[in-house]
């Protein structure tokens, strides 16, 4: 078994203009897909994140204020999984709820280091 | 996660807050109130996703009187020198306009300021499905067949006159009540019609039409201020259509006549709870309103085990009584309708002469399949089937279309 990060990548919730229902539809499938992993017992962690943020970078360490909101390329939250391998990891991403919005999951082992 | 499952629960919490929040900050600020909100449902929408609050509801509404607080800050800091409230001393104050009898207090008083005799009707309901129903532009266009721009202009135009017209926010008292109610009724109906009506739309989308129409009664007849016979009369009225509006739609989206409908799936409990409503709405005998004769038909329909035992002598009667209070071609239609179904045919030409035609707008085939059926009826089956081509050519609702189509086959055959 490995560690697999799924890191939900899309624009900011904000930007989809959903109504309350479909907040609480899309809530729905979150909680159902939570559910699901829980059950198979293959999450080790996972949270969302704030669209607000800082960004420190380069040689000068120049401080960035968020929010990144404008970005369609927002780390939106994370889970961290244990699956056997990158095939079944993507089956267990096929249920992330927010592919219609144009979200993307990015799937990314976590590195081991063998002695 | 039971919790979750509650119908609505986000669009009906997000009408409360617009309600309890546009009490407190008034309506020259409704559009950041409603950014407001949707910034709370956002955060739960992320916040929720390892673990549900064990009272979502308390826990939505315990974010939106942050949100308040927050709101008095950043209006304050926004430089609104205009802006009455104090932050110190209102803090308690606000507190108890988060109390439940509150909340439905400042929802009832929402729905009042929208049906606002200067507001048009059109856009009242919008402002009305948008601030106390909870639905966005987009399902609001989609819930009434129009395109979202012109939703998005009909909401602008209701805020602006609202606050133009310095419309308070509040339930108007005395005569002025008895006035307001009417058109309260009025909206509720409408907004109804829209679900019940509309057969181009999904059933989905009309179930939550007739489903918040139902509810905006109810809200009003929780209030005893607000409560009279005549919205008693409405929501029976209400309940008793509702309970038949499964069994009105064919799977093709079809329209299934009454004389056609599976009456096992007509819906008891909303039937019983029209029923209750009904009692009530009876208890003043002296103020029978054009709701209570329209409950009373519904009724009369539901109560027939089969389309055969109809009572349609009691409907008739029914109908003459609303005939008299309310002038309505369309009623006049119906009673020539029931006639028709007595086998008076005299009596229903009599009735189908004196209808002005250039007053039934858009309905107008109603009034020719009418007339269509009387000739063939009568025998005069080449005058039918003209009636028919131009019902058929006027009307503009597929379904209905379908249903006139078949009525013509149906005369057709006996033609040959």
């Amino acid at each position: 078994m490995k560690d697999f990060m799924m890191l939900f990548i899309s624009s900011d919730y904000a930007k989809a203009g959903l109504s309350p229902e479909e907040m609480q539809t899309r809530m729905g499938k979150w909680f159902a897909w939570n559910d699901k992993m829980r059950a198979q017992g293959i999450v080790k962690h996972g949270e969302a994140l704030h669209s607000t943020g800082r960004r420190v970078s380069g040689e000068s360490r120049t401080v960035t204020d968020g929010p990144f909101a404008e970005s369609k390329e927002l780390i939106g939250g994370y889970y961290v999984i244990t699956v056997s391998d990158y095939e079944e990891a993507v089956q267990v991403a096929q249920d992330y709820p927010d592919y219609d919005l144009g979200g993307t999951v990015e799937i990314r082992e976590i590195m081991v280091f063998d002695q | 996660m039971k919790d979750l499952n509650i119908d609505h629960l986000f669009r009906h919490q997000y009408g409360k807050m617009v309600s309890i929040l546009t009490r407190i900050f008034g309506f020259e600020h409704l559009e950041t109130i409603e950014d407001a909100i949707q910034d709370t449902f956002i955060r739960a929408l992320k916040t929720w996703r390892n673990s549900i609050p064990d009272n979502p509801e308390a826990w939505l509404m315990a974010a939106a009187k942050n949100r308040t607080i927050d709101l008095f800050r950043k209006l304050k800091s926004d430089n609104q020198r205009n802006i009455q409230f104090d932050f110190g001393s209102s803090t308690i104050a606000i507190s108890e306009l988060f109390l439940e009898h509150e909340i439905e207090d400042s929802q009832l008083k929402m729905i009042f300021t929208a049906c606002h005799p200067s507001l048009d009707p059109k856009d009242q309901i919008a402002f009305a499905l948008k601030t106390i129903s909870g639905f966005s532009q987009k399902e609001i266009a989609s819930a009434l067949l129009t395109k979202e721009e012109s939703i998005k202009k009909r909401l602008q135009r209701a805020r602006k006159k609202i606050i133009e017209e310095k419309i308070e926010f509040k339930i108007p008292i005395g005569e002025d009540l008895t006035r307001r109610l009417d058109r309260v009724m009025e909206t509720i109906y409408l907004i109804f019609n829209e679900g019940f009506q509309s057969i181009k739309k999904d059933l989905v989308i009309r179930k939550d039409l007739c489903g918040e129409a139902l509810r905006l009664c109810q809200m009003v007849l929780n209030k005893k201020a607000t409560r009279t016979s005549k919205m008693y009369a409405l929501f029976a009225l209400l309940c008793f259509h509702s309970a038949r509006l499964e069994s009105k739609v064919g799977l093709n989206n079809e329209i299934i006549s009454l004389k056609n409908q599976d009456r096992g799936k007509w819906y008891f409990p909303l039937i019983s709870l029209g029923n209750n409503a009904m009692n009530k709405a009876m208890e003043d005998m002296l103020n029978l309103s054009s709701y209570h004769y329209e409950a009373a038909i519904a009724f009369e329909h539901l109560k027939s085990p089969s389309f055969e035992s109809t009572d349609w002598k009691t409907i008739l009667r029914w109908y003459k009584s609303l005939d008299l209070i309310q002038r309505s071609p369309y009623t006049k239609i119906n009673m020539a309708i029931v006639h028709l179904q007595l086998n008076q045919l005299k009596e229903a030409k009599l009735i189908l002469d004196i209808i002005d035609e250039s007053k039934l707008g858009q309905r107008i085939y109603l009034y020719h399949g009418t007339l269509a059926e009387y000739y063939f009826l009568k025998g005069e089956i080449v005058k039918s089937i003209f009636q028919i081509d131009k019902a058929i050519q006027l009307v503009n609702n597929n379904a209905e279309k379908k249903y006139l189509t078949k009525s013509k086959e149906l005369y057709s055959a006996s033609l040959n």
